[in-house]
């Protein structure tokens, strides 16, 4: 950790916050406008996160968390997959490593998503970095990526990272804490985590119009299906790798073979 | 598992959220990817949503279910349609969950 920024010259740190050289003022304003543009942009998905979190919070009740546990769980965790991963083994005594492990193999997808998200903050402390990057979720890398599809340096990019990660997190821990206290009033049938994944479709939907993105998709979801019954959900990350050769493959196919994309 | 046993539980699960989020950020300056795994990460996104979201619709009952009487699989293509329409994220959380639970119920 010795190659942390502060071993940056000032002047390259201060050029990545502030690559126009704004004055003082327009700094402000131009990040205070990141920052309730990432708000923007994340709050109607803002629903979808609650529900997910309220269906972990009834299911760590259900596992018989007291209510501290529960509530520690949630708030420190901050990872519904891993956490509804580790519950059953929680439940039935399974060795400590064993769901330490399980919880590192649902996360994997979230090593792909934070190799996306560093290039873009190599100017933050190391704090900074850990503490947000920890905060960081799946659907807030999709939003920010869209926003600032390069690396090249921009300002407000930190703010609106920040307007998309807290109201996430707040409206989490909502859910969560909502689910722990209500726990098993609400009836599993009600399908609640169904509105997460419909989130989830409209983040997906305007992705899918690229052709070689849908191939992926396409294949993503198949190899997910036929893994389903793989221990830890191991069969996600080998579908998303899986899913992401096939959209290279179909994109360089189609880059070399130009009359064909006129067909296509 | 007893008190103790459970939060050290939790503290593990904290670990293993940070090294996974957090590995990247702390050490990726030191790593060069090649162009072509960084190329492929474009698509990483839309292949771990599918990944997730495809099994949503179609598993029921631990089990693959095309019937039109699955909700998930009526609620996700008629909450697609809207979304297409419409383009509200909001709106289509809403109606998915409407026609969601009209179809369970009824079914």
């Amino acid at each position: 950790m010795s190659n942390t920024p502060a071993s940056l010259p000032t002047s390259l740190r201060t050029s990545l916050e502030n690559p126009s050289n704004l004055s003082p003022d327009l700094l402000k304003k131009a990040q205070r406008d990141a920052f309730r543009a990432g708000l923007k942009k994340g709050f109607p998905a803002l629903t979808g996160i609650a529900a997910w979190g309220l269906v972990v919070g009834v299911a760590m009740i259900k596992t018989d968390f007291t209510l501290w546990q529960a509530l520690g769980m949630s708030l420190f965790v901050f990872a519904g997959s891993a956490q509804l991963a580790a519950l059953p083994l929680i439940a039935v005594d399974a060795p400590v490593w064993i769901i330490f492990l399980t919880a590192l193999i649902v996360n994997l997808r979230f090593v792909i998503f934070s190799v996306i998200l560093a290039p873009h903050f190599p100017h933050l402390s190391w704090r900074q970095r850990t503490f947000w990057s920890y905060l960081t979720p799946d659907v807030s890398v999709i939003f920010f990526m869209q926003r600032f599809p390069t690396t090249k340096p921009e300002v407000g990019k930190f703010d609106y990272l920040k307007g998309l990660l807290l109201p996430n997190w707040l409206s989490w821990q909502i859910g969560a804490i909502t689910g722990i206290l209500l726990g098993s009033q609400i009836p599993n049938e009600w399908g609640i985590g169904y509105a997460g994944t419909l989130a989830i479709l409209c983040i997906l939907l305007p992705m899918v119009l690229n052709r070689a993105t849908l191939t992926g998709v396409i294949v993503a979801g198949s190899v997910a299906l036929l893994t389903m019954h793989w221990p830890y959900k191991s069969g996600i990350l080998l579908a998303v790798i899986a899913g992401m050769v096939c959209s290279m493959i179909w994109e360089e196919w189609h880059e070399n073979r130009p009359e064909r994309k006129e067909k296509s | 598992m007893s008190d103790p046993d459970i939060w050290l539980v939790i503290a593990l699960l904290t670990l293993a959220t940070l090294i996974t989020r957090s590995t990247f950020w702390l050490i990726g300056h030191h790593i060069t990817l090649p162009k072509r795994v960084n190329e492929a990460l474009r698509f990483a996104p839309a292949c771990a949503l599918a990944a997730i979201l495809i099994p949503d619709f179609l598993v029921r009952h631990n089990q693959i279910d095309l019937s039109i009487t699955n909700p998930q699989l009526i609620a996700g293509v008629l909450a697609s349609l809207f979304f297409l329409k419409t383009r509200s994220m909001l709106g289509t959380i809403f109606f998915g969950m409407v026609v969601f639970t009209l179809v369970r119920v009824t079914v």
